[in-house]
Formats: C-alpha cells, structure tokens, sequence
C-alpha cells in the first residue's frame, strides 16, 4: 500500500534535525557556504542536500513579523512529472508499494534541464561528480527494511509523520482542524497529487516559491496539467527514441 | 496511565502484515510462525466477534486502584473475567481445526476435544474453567498438556475482549505497577512506542516504555529504566541482550532477580508489528535469555517449545 509523510509546519522548530540526519544517512559530502544574513543554509537544494528547511520572513499588515519554516525535499507526486519527461526506460521509476519516486544511475543519460523543469516543485539537481539526476528517495532502502525515513526518524518536535496513505490523509485532516481553530488560512498542500503533504498555517506563497505545484504556467483546458507537464508527456518519446539512436 | 488499545480490524491486518514480514525475514522461523500466526489470525477474529464486558457494572474506587487494587479486584471476592464458557463450543469449532492443521502432530487428539465437547463429554464449564487452570479434567484420547493449551487459547480471545471494556473504566487514572490494572496478570511482553503528544515541547525519540499483560494483553506505561520483576534501577544490574542484526528487539534483564522481559522498540519503525507476532520472531533471544540463567516473568504459549 502507498506510504505518505506528513509534514506539519506549525509543529516545525527548524531546528533543522531532518536537514542533518538525511545528508548523514546519505553520506552526502560537506558542501561549502557562507553566511548571507539567513538561518537557510546552504542557500538551495543540492546534489550533496535533498533536504533543507528553508526560512521566510514577512511582514504582516499590523507590522509583526512572521518568521516561516518549510521543510523542503521531494513531494514523491501520485503521478510523477518527472516521470512522464524521462525519455531513458528505467531512469526514473516508481516503487510500487511505497510510492516513491526514484532516480537510478541511468538518470547520467537523461536531459538535465527537462527533468528539472517538468518538476511543479523545482526538486531535481545534478551530481557534478557522477553526472546523476538526484533527490530524496524517501529513505526507500530504511523503509524496506521497515524503518522510518531518516527525517521523519529524526524530527524532535513530532513535525513529521509517515505511514500509510490512508491513515496520513486522515491524520492530516484531524490535525488540520485542530490547527484551522487559531490559524483560519491553515491548508494542506496539494494532498491529492503529492506524497508528502505539508499542512501550512498560512498562504503556502509566504513559506516558499514552490510549496504548493508552479501552476503559473497552467494549460488553459487541460485542467491539473500545467504547460511543462504537458510538454515533458509530448515530447518523450521523441526523447526517447533519439536516445535509442544514440546507444 | 497510557494505554493501547489496537482496533479490531487494524489488530487483525497487523497480525497478517507483521506475519508476511516476519516469514521474508526470519524464514528458519517459519515452522514456528507457520503454526502460531493462524491461530493468533483466528484468535483475532474471534475476540473481534466476542461479547467484551457484559456483567455487573463495576465501580473502580480511584484511591484503591492508584495503591494498586487492580479492576478485577474491586468485584466480589473470588470474582473474575465473566463466565464465557456458552461461547466456547462455537470458538471450538471454528479454533480447533485451524489448531488441528498448526499441529499436525497433535490433529487427532484436537479432533477427540472437539468431539468431547459437541457430545457434551467436555461441559463449557470444565472447558472454561480448564483455560484458566483451575481444573483438570480427563478427556479420552486428549493428553492433560495438550487440553490445557488448547482450553488456554479457546479462553484467551474472550478473556481479552473483556479487558478491553475494563480498560476503558481506569484509563485516566494512574497506574504505577507492574502487574496489570485490569487483571493483575504479569507482563510477558513490552514495547517502546513513541507517542505523539499534542504539546509544543521536544519530543522523547525513545518513546515511553509499556508492559503487556499476559493473560488479558492489556498494555500500560511504566518507568523505563527499572526490572519488572524486582524493581531494580541499578544501571549495573539491568542488562539487555539483542542481536545485533535486529536491533529493535531485545531482552530486558535483571541479574539482580535474574528475570527477564522482551522488548519491541518501536522508535525506528515504519510498521509497527503486532506484539504476539513480535514475540514469536524474538524467540531466539528468549531462549538465549534462558541459557544465560533468567527467567521470563510470564511465558507465551510458544515459551517452552
């Protein structure tokens, strides 16, 4: 049965424990940065960072500032973008019993730049090093062995949840009541089409760019599908046949 | 007191779902799980099916439950679980051929049980009051060993049901013992689950530690670091035994009373397995406990194999 994480941003500390423990479980090597006047860091996602807990600042009307934290990595979509763009069989592919969407080393063949731009929450990168396309895996090699993904393992404030699809949705929609009571905008992002489901106390715009899918592109009569998602379904399999030409 | 109470239908596909899982992992096991994970299934269904708590209402006074006068001592002296020896004969009917097909060895003398009991040879009463040790009754064909543990398994799904519904009467109340607050049964199982509390402070990854009962399978928190058995604290006196290729299972022990308790943490886990079948993949460490001099504080049925 599909697995989902919950992610609830109102219990989030940023303490940025999820941040941490994925590069260590990962592996990921130290990545060089600077201070740029913000707790985000490093600055972006990377090819050595498929977690980070990224920080928005804003000003309300009556002139409090609100201070956002966004743990961002990976939606794993019900019916992945990506997915449909690759053009290599076996690239990018799907695991049935969890619903994770994964990256193979056969990612090394596949366009970068269509990868990334079919993706509604701008996740994709590519390794330098090894020439991979690269990104949360939701820990798949944990959960198999009937573990917790690491960031969810190692949330202290009980931010996160996983667990069956079923019973996130519902969890989701218990604590989205409890959390509507002080704050009226709160919302659960793209629940539908998504994996891992953020609840946001406020507009998801406020959090990040991408906290709910770019549909600021959106096809005009093609309700949910947004103009990257209709090209990257169009033209795959002309990818895909010239890759074959290629070898 | 925390408790832990599983649903019905979530109790059935955690058994069917920990047992899949633990026959791909654990398969030199699969003998033993082969036998006892149908009939925990079955066992399953039935206490779903079961009356629960159906008796006199029992008034808990909170002040002697707290000092440690569990739910079942509050009813009149000699009381107890609720007679439900009327629903044993149909238990019988559907257990003993599940217990028949997990026991080949022992098919005919389940099948000279259920013969004893559609005659009448057997009452329910006798058969009830076997399940509970209190008689010994002679069945032809049947060893004393074999009617003890099958009487022992019709009894348990009812006997668990009922709990539940007592349960429910002490839930808010404090319970700092390490018997049980329904029965006062002793523990043969335990778990380390992370609860979610609904507060703004940090949360403990190792999750609060619960003792579960082995005659009712009621659950309820105690202190982590102390011996069940004895009350001991001392870090040098508590050991725990695991295997390192299966780190959320271990072996709580005490070299002070030398007793030992299984323990599932469950903090890293994705899926948290039914306890009975838990308790089944943790054999090995059961027996290895037993080699190095201590005891279970209770057994499961499958203890003495």
């Amino acid at each position: 049965m599909p697995k989902a994480i919950l992610i609830d941003t109102t219990r989030c500390t940023a303490c940025r424990g999820c941040q941490v423990g994925c590069k260590e479980w990962k592996d990921l090597p130290p990545v060089a940065t600077k201070q740029r006047g913000t707790h985000q860091n490093p600055p972006d996602l990377g090819p050595y960072n498929f977690k980070l807990v990224r920080f928005a600042e804003h000003m309300e009307a009556d002139g409090t500032v609100k201070w956002n934290f966004f743990p961002d990595a990976c939606r794993h979509c019900i019916d992945a973008p990506c997915k449909s763009g690759a053009s290599i069989e076996g690239s990018i592919i799907q695991d049935e019993a969890t619903g994770a969407v994964i990256y193979t080393e056969k990612t090394a063949k596949e366009d970068f730049e269509t990868i990334k731009s079919s993706c509604p929450y701008d996740i994709p990168r590519k390794d330098p090093k090894t020439k991979r396309i690269v990104k949360c895996d939701m820990c798949i090699d944990r959960v198999r062995a009937n573990l917790l993904p690491m960031c969810v393992k190692s949330c202290a404030m009980g931010a996160m949840s996983f667990g069956e699809r079923a019973d996130m949705l519902k969890l989701a929609a218990t604590r989205l009541v409890a959390v509507q009571k002080e704050f009226p905008k709160a919302q659960l992002c793209d629940m539908e089409n998504v994996s891992v489901i953020y609840l946001v106390a406020d507009d998801p715009k406020k959090y990040h760019k991408f906290a709910v899918a770019d549909a600021s592109d959106a096809m005009k009569g093609a309700p949910g599908m947004t103009r990257k998602e209709m090209l990257a379904g169009v033209f795959a399999p002309l990818r895909k046949a010239t890759k074959q030409m290629q070898g | 007191m925390q408790t832990a109470t599983p649903e019905a239908t979530s109790a059935l596909r955690g058994i069917e779902t920990a047992l899949a899982r633990a026959l791909t992992e654990l398969p030199a096991l699969s003998p033993l799980l082969e036998a006892f994970g149908p009939l925990l299934a079955e066992q399953a269904r039935l206490r779903q099916a079961a009356p629960g708590w159906t008796g006199p209402a029992i008034t808990v006074d909170p002040d002697r439950f707290t000092q440690g006068a569990f739910v079942l001592a509050h009813t009149q002296v000699g009381g107890g679980f609720e007679d439900m020896s009327a629903q044993l004969p149909a238990a019988a009917r559907t257990l003993l051929p599940v217990m028949a097909k997990s026991f080949p060895a022992l098919a005919k003398e389940f099948s000279a049980l259920g013969k004893a009991i559609k005659s009448g040879a057997l009452s329910p009463q006798d058969l009830a009051a076997t399940g509970f040790g209190e008689r010994q009754p002679e069945v032809p064909g049947v060893s004393s060993e074999t009617l003890a543990f099958a009487a022992a398994e019709l009894v348990r799904p009812f006997v668990e049901r009922q709990a539940q519904d007592l349960l429910a009467l002490v839930r808010e109340l404090p319970w700092r013992q390490t018997c049980c607050p329904v029965c006062g049964g002793a523990p043969n199982m335990s778990a380390l689950r992370r609860v979610n509390e609904d507060d703004a402070f940090i949360q403990a990854h190792g999750g609060r530690r619960f003792l579960r009962c082995a005659c009712c399978a009621t659950e309820w928190t105690h202190k982590r670091v102390s011996c069940p058995g004895c009350g001991c604290e001392e870090p040098d006196e508590l050991v725990v035994l695991r295997d390192p290729a299966r780190q959320h299972e271990r072996a709580d022990a005490c070299k002070r009373c030398k007793s030992f308790l299984l323990c599932l943490d469950t903090g890293e886990l994705a899926d948290t397995p039914d306890p009975d079948i838990a308790a089944l993949t943790m054999l090995p460490l059961a027996i290895q406990a037993k080699e190095q001099g201590f005891k279970p504080l209770a057994e499961h049925p499958w203890s003495n194999l």
